[in-house]
């Protein structure tokens, strides 16, 4: 246990003697920073009555808005933006824990430790998912608390959002250790995760695809590749979907079934185990 | 006693690329090293000295045999627990510094935090790194990268080091520094692996060596053994002679009494038959009214052991003054 978490350790000591990371929490403190200090609202009896924004008043006609649905609204779009930007920019910091890993000089130093090939990965993948969660959860945390003191309504489903970005993330992140196990190299575990990530979302119009296909095999492709693939688009309409909950569009709220969880987290622990198979396998 | 690190017929073979040849890199070493002794690992290039490492780090993977460190089979990752690696051309994070650095590798070893701290500044000042204890390692040179590579392999207190290159880049004192270092981790009954280039290292530091070639063992033993057996090989009985003056016509005279002779910067490299014929010689030296300075036997060398050993594989990287490659090439 102590050299799983030494190993999770130097994982954030890399974090953080990397730019990439410095920059992203960088990024999301001025964006916190930007909407605690711009964003004015003016509250009455539940409703919004007015709002300033860096300052300068928005005009709201004579009618005040219902101000539950304008934050469900902002909360719910923040948390789909938040599941994009979040799964890429997490996907871009812990590409390289497998590649740098794996590298001459560097290998050695690790696998001569009293720790298996297995436990050592599987520390870096949980290095991994921490260091992204912290992220997620910082920039999540830190909006919904300043939505908490500007509005007074607590939306608990927001901050829990987090965790199915964090299902997502946790999935592509065994994807790109996967083939960073198989290729050593960051570019390719970054594009190849970037990849299954559209094409996944693609692949959601999957039946539609396959009805516009003349060769059946090209259909069969079509709809095995969906089923195989992570459900990146449902898993970011469930997102939103559970942020809305019952204010949402009933199209929203069918997305929270079980099979994309069920069907991403597959796609992630075969993924993992493959990588791990192989990280005990390979000659250095 | 039983060995601290024990090889019984490995092998190794690997496929060079895809559906390439088979590559043999060891076919079948034995070899046995006891606590407290440093033992020297040598070879030409890819004789397969880092593939043996390697296999005995669970690194790679042998094909055949068995590998065990401290009685432990080495695909246990427990046979690691008391083993220190020093890899050649290992690169620690350049973001730690070395403290941060002995202390990551220290835990992963399974020390305690508590008990690593003091044993972290104990370590860094004996291989002279007490100045740059909180420094970044990207800031170190290659000797200090290299002696804070040898602090990191002791730092759980190993009771077998392996170490690959580890005066690589290391200036002459340190070097020193380091061979008394490791002289004294031998006498405190640790079982040292030294796998070098370096042939007058390994005849200052080891008290036994191993030459591997093409993947076998060519010749094993103490240092004076494998010295004293390549002396007997030999049917010549060199030495290095020094008179005043030394003329071209002492030269010459030895040459008529049928030694061989032959001027090297200052000396001359002389060859008897036996001892009488070398009394001989240097009473033919007083005869020529010269003053006889300095008669030393020349000894054989490690070096000489391992360049006969790797020649005698490889005949085309024979000597090219040697009479049958003159023939060849005439």
């Amino acid at each position: 246990m102590r050299a799983l978490a030494a190993n999770i350790e130097e994982v954030f000591r890399e974090a953080a003697a990397r730019w990439t990371l410095i920059a992203y929490f960088a990024l999301s403190s001025l964006f916190i920073l930007l909407f605690a200090v711009a964003v004015n609202l003016d509250v009455v009896n539940g409703a919004l009555a007015g709002a300033k924004i860096f300052g300068q008043s928005v005009h709201m006609g004579r009618q005040s808005v219902d101000l539950d649905r304008l934050v469900l609204g902002f909360e719910s779009g923040f948390a789909g933006f938040l599941y994009v930007v979040g799964t890429f920019l997490a996907i871009f910091a812990t590409a390289h824990l497998v590649p740098r890993l794996m590298e001459k000089g560097t290998v050695d130093l690790y696998l001569s430790r009293p720790v298996g090939r297995v436990p050592l990965l599987l520390s870096r993948y949980v290095g991994g998912l921490l260091l992204s969660a912290s992220n997620v959860v910082y920039l999540l945390g830190a909006m919904w608390l300043l939505v908490i003191w500007k509005t007074r309504l607590v939306h608990p489903r927001f901050f829990l959002a987090a965790g199915i970005i964090l299902f997502g993330i946790a999935a592509l992140m065994a994807f790109a250790f996967l083939i960073g196990t198989l290729t050593s190299s960051t570019a390719v575990s970054i594009m190849a995760t970037f990849a299954v990530f559209f094409l996944s979302a693609i692949l959601a119009n999957h039946d539609r695809i396959a009805a516009a296909l003349s060769a059946e095999w090209a259909a069969a492709l079509v709809q095995g590749l969906y089923w195989v693939f992570p459900k990146t688009a449902q898993l970011g309409a469930a997102v939103v979907a559970l942020v809305m909950g019952d204010e949402g569009p009933r199209r929203m709220r069918d997305a929270l079934t079980l099979q994309p969880f069920v069907t991403t987290g597959l796609f992630g622990a075969v993924s993992l185990t493959l990588a791990c198979l192989r990280f005990r396998r390979k000659d250095f | 006693m039983s060995a601290a690190i024990e090889v019984r017929g490995l092998r190794k073979d690997y496929r060079a690329g895809l559906g390439g040849r088979e590559v043999k890199a060891l076919s079948g070493i034995d070899l046995a090293v006891q606590p407290g002794e440093l033992f020297g690992l040598l070879g030409p290039n890819g004789a397969g000295k880092t593939t043996t490492v390697k296999i005995l780090l669970g690194l790679t993977h042998a094909t055949a045999g068995s590998a065990s460190l401290l009685g432990k089979p080495v695909g246990d990752p427990e046979s690691r627990r008391r083993v220190g690696y020093l890899p050649e051309g290992h690169r620690f994070p350049g973001y730690l510094t070395a403290r941060q650095t002995l202390s990551i590798f220290g835990r992963m070893s399974g020390v305690p935090s508590r008990t690593l701290a003091p044993r972290i500044k104990d370590l860094l000042s004996r291989v002279k790194l007490s100045d740059w204890v909180d420094v970044k390692v990207k800031r170190f040179s290659k000797g200090m990268t290299q002696r804070l590579g040898l602090a990191a392999a002791l730092v759980h207190d190993p009771e077998v080091l392996l170490l690959d290159e580890p005066t690589d880049g290391v200036d002459p004192v340190g070097r020193r520094e380091i061979r008394d270092l490791l002289k004294a981790e031998a006498a405190k009954g640790r079982a040292i692996l030294l796998n070098s280039h370096l042939l007058s290292e390994i005849e200052l530091t080891c008290d036994r060596v191993a030459v591997l070639r093409s993947g076998r063992v060519a010749a094993m033993g103490t240092i004076e053994e494998l010295t004293k057996r390549n002396e007997e090989k030999s049917s010549s009985n060199g030495y290095r002679f020094v008179a005043s003056p030394l003329s071209e016509e002492l030269i010459a005279d030895f040459r008529a009494l049928g030694a061989g002779a032959e001027r090297v910067n200052g000396h001359v490299r002389l060859t008897a038959r036996n001892v009488a014929h070398l009394n001989q010689l240097v009473d033919a030296t007083r005869a020529r009214g010269a003053l006889l300075t300095e008669l030393t036997p020349e000894k054989s060398t490690l070096e000489d052991v391992f360049v006969d050993l790797v020649r005698a594989a490889d005949p085309a990287s024979a000597d090219p003054s040697s009479p049958s490659k003159k023939s060849e090439d005439d």
